[in-house]
């Protein structure tokens, strides 16, 4: 590679010489899991996955239901600590640092990799407090900075231009697809490094999915992303790299454009091709 | 291909089958127009000219056809990895065929002119060029319709000695032009003749390396040899 991460995002890749949206080129690691496997009490649920997340670019994951893709997202901000008997073993390294070892602090963990799910989940509360909330977890700011930051946040959801004059009013009675927008405001109001994203659009309509697409395009500027989907479009429109998981096993890892134009493994072909039996 | 899965929906799999019977049919009207060609030539067959003339329009529409069918596969079923290669490469393959298809056409045309001429030669080279064309239009029209990659590197590979035959033949009839200005008018037609029939090479090997993409998710990579450039050459008569 001869391309740092930040120098694809300054001059990104030109196809004939018109700009393609997403990279072949693969940028440093921001991320990096070595032999990680992970059990649901005695079930191996993800077998021996080496896997770089690269900095500033988005990674899809994709593969049938149950091969493990959405528990690898959510391995990521150690979701599995809720659940007893379910346990990690293997590397995921971040700046030098396991993070999964137990003794990584878990707030500040998930302040650094924040998450957003397949159904938007805003609290029952105005839409100023949804982004509020979390940032007064990690930070004591000033009346005039939390301003500051409820409205960059907003701002880089694509979200402030709509709700500008009703930030008192509650999020529930937001459209889905502004739901979801706010649940991204509300992650990355926090300031993370990493947003993880399970299936962020499966529950909202054509435009909306749009406009969380292209949100994902401006986020991966400032952000390391990684996305969950059952959608093989929306992973070739998003990604960079391309994961694909079978029965617990990363198959194949590449840049999007290889694993949908021409895969090296014949699983990977046959998933994407719609030939899976 | 047959080693394939199917499609979880199968009436892609319909579709995908409708695609290549429609190839390989529109690659067997184009491999009849060379051969009704050679006929017209070799033999001064009239009505088999007439004949490859009057395919022509079928092999456009047919083009059209593969190309609606190709935008509407694209635009319904969202392909990807090997189908989308398929699809892809159908689009262009219609389009060699197509060419390749007026190259027969034009040679048929001037067959045509060509037989109202007494000529003091023979055509041995016209008729192995003829014969090696339609051999490597053959095989790349199977390779086509079975995926071979095989099959297509032969092909892609033994349009070298096709354009030989078109240089040999070039200085072959350059030399009869000096020879008697009375040449010049069939020598023309079989120049131009010469000319379509390597270009219908040119387009064999196209579809060569179009099946090999599409087959491999590769392009076929190694330089394929140049022949010589007599064909470039200027020649003057001895003062």
């Amino acid at each position: 590679m001869n391309t740092t991460a930040s120098d694809s995002m300054t001059s990104p890749a030109t196809h004939g010489g018109v700009q393609v949206r997403s990279s072949s080129e693969i940028g440093e690691p921001r991320i990096e899991i070595r032999g990680l496997d992970f059990y649901y009490g005695a079930h191996k649920a993800l077998k021996q996955i080496n896997l770089k997340f690269p900095d500033k670019q988005v990674t899809g994951m994709i593969g049938p239901s149950g091969c493990g893709k959405s528990t690898l997202l959510r391995i990521l901000n150690r979701m599995y600590d809720l659940y007893p008997g379910q346990r990690a073993e293997g590397q995921v390294l971040m700046d030098g640092q396991n993070i999964i070892d137990p003794k990584v602090d878990l707030n500040s963990l998930r302040a650094r990799i924040g998450m957003v799910f397949q159904k938007p989940t805003p609290f029952p509360m105005s839409i100023y407090d949804n982004i509020a909330f979390g940032v007064k977890l990690h930070e004591k700011l000033s009346k005039a900075a939390m301003d500051e930051r409820v409205e960059w946040s907003l701002t880089r959801a694509a979200l402030w231009g709509e709700v500008k004059d009703r930030l008192n009013s509650s999020a529930m009675g937001m459209s889905g697809g502004q739901q979801q927008r706010l649940c991204i405001a509300r992650t990355i109001a926090v300031r993370p490094e990493v947003i993880l994203l399970d299936e962020p659009t499966s529950a909202l309509d054509p435009i909306s999915t749009l406009k969380v697409e292209e949100l994902i395009d401006e986020l991966k500027h400032d952000f390391t992303i990684a996305i969950v989907t059952h959608n093989m479009q929306q992973a070739a429109r998003c990604a960079d790299q391309v994961a694909f998981f079978y029965l617990g096993e990363m198959v194949e890892v590449g840049p999007a454009e290889q694993i949908f134009t021409a895969p090296k493994e014949k699983r990977t072909e046959e998933y994407v091709t719609g030939r899976f039996g | 291909m047959s080693d394939e899965p199917e499609h979880l929906v199968k009436s892609y799999d319909t579709e995908l089958k409708r695609l290549r019977g429609m190839m390989t049919a529109m690659g067997g009207i184009v491999e009849s127009q060379v051969a009704l060609a050679a006929q017209a030539i070799l033999h001064r067959d009239g009505a088999a000219a007439t004949k490859a003339v009057e395919l022509d329009p079928q092999v456009d529409a047919m083009e059209r056809e593969i190309e609606q069918f190709v935008v509407r596969l694209l635009a319904l079923r969202q392909p990807m990895a090997a189908d989308l290669r398929f699809i892809i490469a159908s689009m262009k393959m219609t389009g060699d065929l197509e060419r390749i298809g007026d190259y027969a056409a034009n040679v048929s045309k001037r067959s045509i002119v060509l037989s109202q001429f007494h000529l003091p030669f023979s055509l041995a080279g016209i008729a192995h060029m003829l014969q090696l064309v339609q051999e490597q239009l053959k095989s790349i029209i199977d390779a086509v319709g079975a995926g071979d990659i095989d099959k297509a590197v032969e092909v892609w590979r033994s349009d070298q000695v096709v354009d030989d035959i078109y240089n040999a033949i070039f200085r072959e009839l350059i030399t009869y032009m000096m020879e008697d200005p009375r040449n010049i008018t069939p020598c023309t037609h079989l120049l131009f003749i010469a000319k379509n029939l390597e270009r219908v090479g040119d387009h064999t090997t196209n579809i060569a390396e179009t099946v090999y993409y599409a087959v491999r998710g590769e392009v076929l990579a190694e330089t394929r040899p140049k022949g010589d450039t007599s064909a470039y050459a200027v020649v003057r008569p001895s003062e």
